[in-house]
């Protein structure tokens, strides 16, 4: 097959391609009647292989913003129950509430858990506290100051506050803070379960 | 409506349908055609003239849905002036690939005379 072919077809073919490769895929090659040979087939599938790429461009961008979307949705959800998570304060007795905490506590989750617990021994006017730190690798340098702050306003509230599953790091924290040595009401024992004891005890709710 | 159809006869007397073609064809137009030729339809294995129009132009949907028909016309026969409309339909029979029963003709009684030839 032989065609001969106006050079300005050509480049006009060319430039469109061009074009499309850069993105641009609006542009169509012109179209005339009295172009009655082969390479009118080629002009034409060109203009139907660019329409092809502008659905494809446009399914994929309505799909990308909907996958944004989610994204956002998931982000969100995500922070919701790292924030749940973040704060576990469990009722395990009549008036004693036990926070697990677990992982790093920066100023902001100091907030959040300072926010959440006063607002659970105001309402359920607990006397007792249990803030089990085992689970807890490090604490930020300016949080712990929060959090000595936040045992202080439990007591505050009429509530005793101890503190259980210190690692040794927390507890040079602690002291370096004077916090032991008067600064705030904090008692320390080893484990959940001796706190939770010695809470029952006080209680008397072990001799029933 | 881009497609306008009706049911006659060839000059031999053979049912076909006769499909006037204009304007934008879409995936709805290349439906109600499927309609027709489906296995249960009014025109199934009928043999098909289509008289297209110059200017006529087909939507990427319907480009793609054509191909799909094959198997349900006895033959299609189609007559087109028009360059570009004939390179259309070109492309679209290269997506359809081998497709003995489909023809171009540049006049309507060239293409009426294939079909009534044709053996269905």
């Amino acid at each position: 097959m032989s065609v001969t072919i106006e050079g300005e077809r050509v480049d006009q073919l060319l430039r469109i391609i061009v074009a499309a490769a850069t993105g641009d895929y609006e542009l169509r090659v012109p179209l005339l009647e009295e172009d009655d040979d082969e390479f009118l087939e080629v002009e034409l599938g060109v203009n139907y292989l660019l329409e092809e790429l502008a659905l494809g461009k446009a399914k994929s961008d309505s799909q990308r913003q909907q996958l944004e979307v989610r994204a956002e949705e998931l982000a969100h959800q995500q922070s919701e129950l790292v924030q749940a998570l973040s704060t576990p304060v469990i009722a395990v007795w009549p008036g004693v509430l036990a926070l697990p905490l677990v992982g790093r506590v920066d100023d902001e989750r100091a907030a959040t858990i300072t926010a959440v617990l006063l607002e659970r021994v105001a309402a359920e006017r607990a006397t007792h506290v249990i803030l089990d730190l085992t689970g807890v690798g490090a604490i930020a340098g300016n949080t712990m100051p929060a959090l000595l702050r936040m045992v202080r306003a439990i007591g505050l509230l009429g509530a005793s506050c101890l503190l259980t599953g210190i690692s040794a790091p927390v507890a040079q924290q602690i002291v370096a803070l004077g916090a032991a040595e008067g600064g705030a009401p904090v008692r320390a024992l080893a484990q959940l379960s001796d706190a939770l004891a010695l809470v029952l005890a006080q209680k008397g709710a072990l001799g029933r | 409506m881009p497609f306008v159809f009706a049911e006659a006869t060839t000059p031999q007397g053979k049912p076909l349908l006769r499909i006037h073609v204009r304007d934008e064809v879409t995936i709805t137009d290349a439906e109600a055609l499927g309609a027709r030729i489906e296995d249960d339809g009014p025109n199934h294995r009928w043999r098909i003239l289509s008289v297209v129009e110059k200017g006529t132009e087909y939507s990427p949907a319907a480009r793609r849905y054509f191909p799909n028909l094959q198997p349900k016309y006895g033959a299609i026969a189609v007559a087109v002036t028009s360059p570009i409309v004939r390179a259309a339909i070109n492309m679209m029979m290269r997506l359809t690939g081998q497709a003995p029963n489909l023809r171009l003709f540049s006049s309507e009684a060239e293409a009426l005379a294939w079909l009534d030839q044709l053996e269905i």
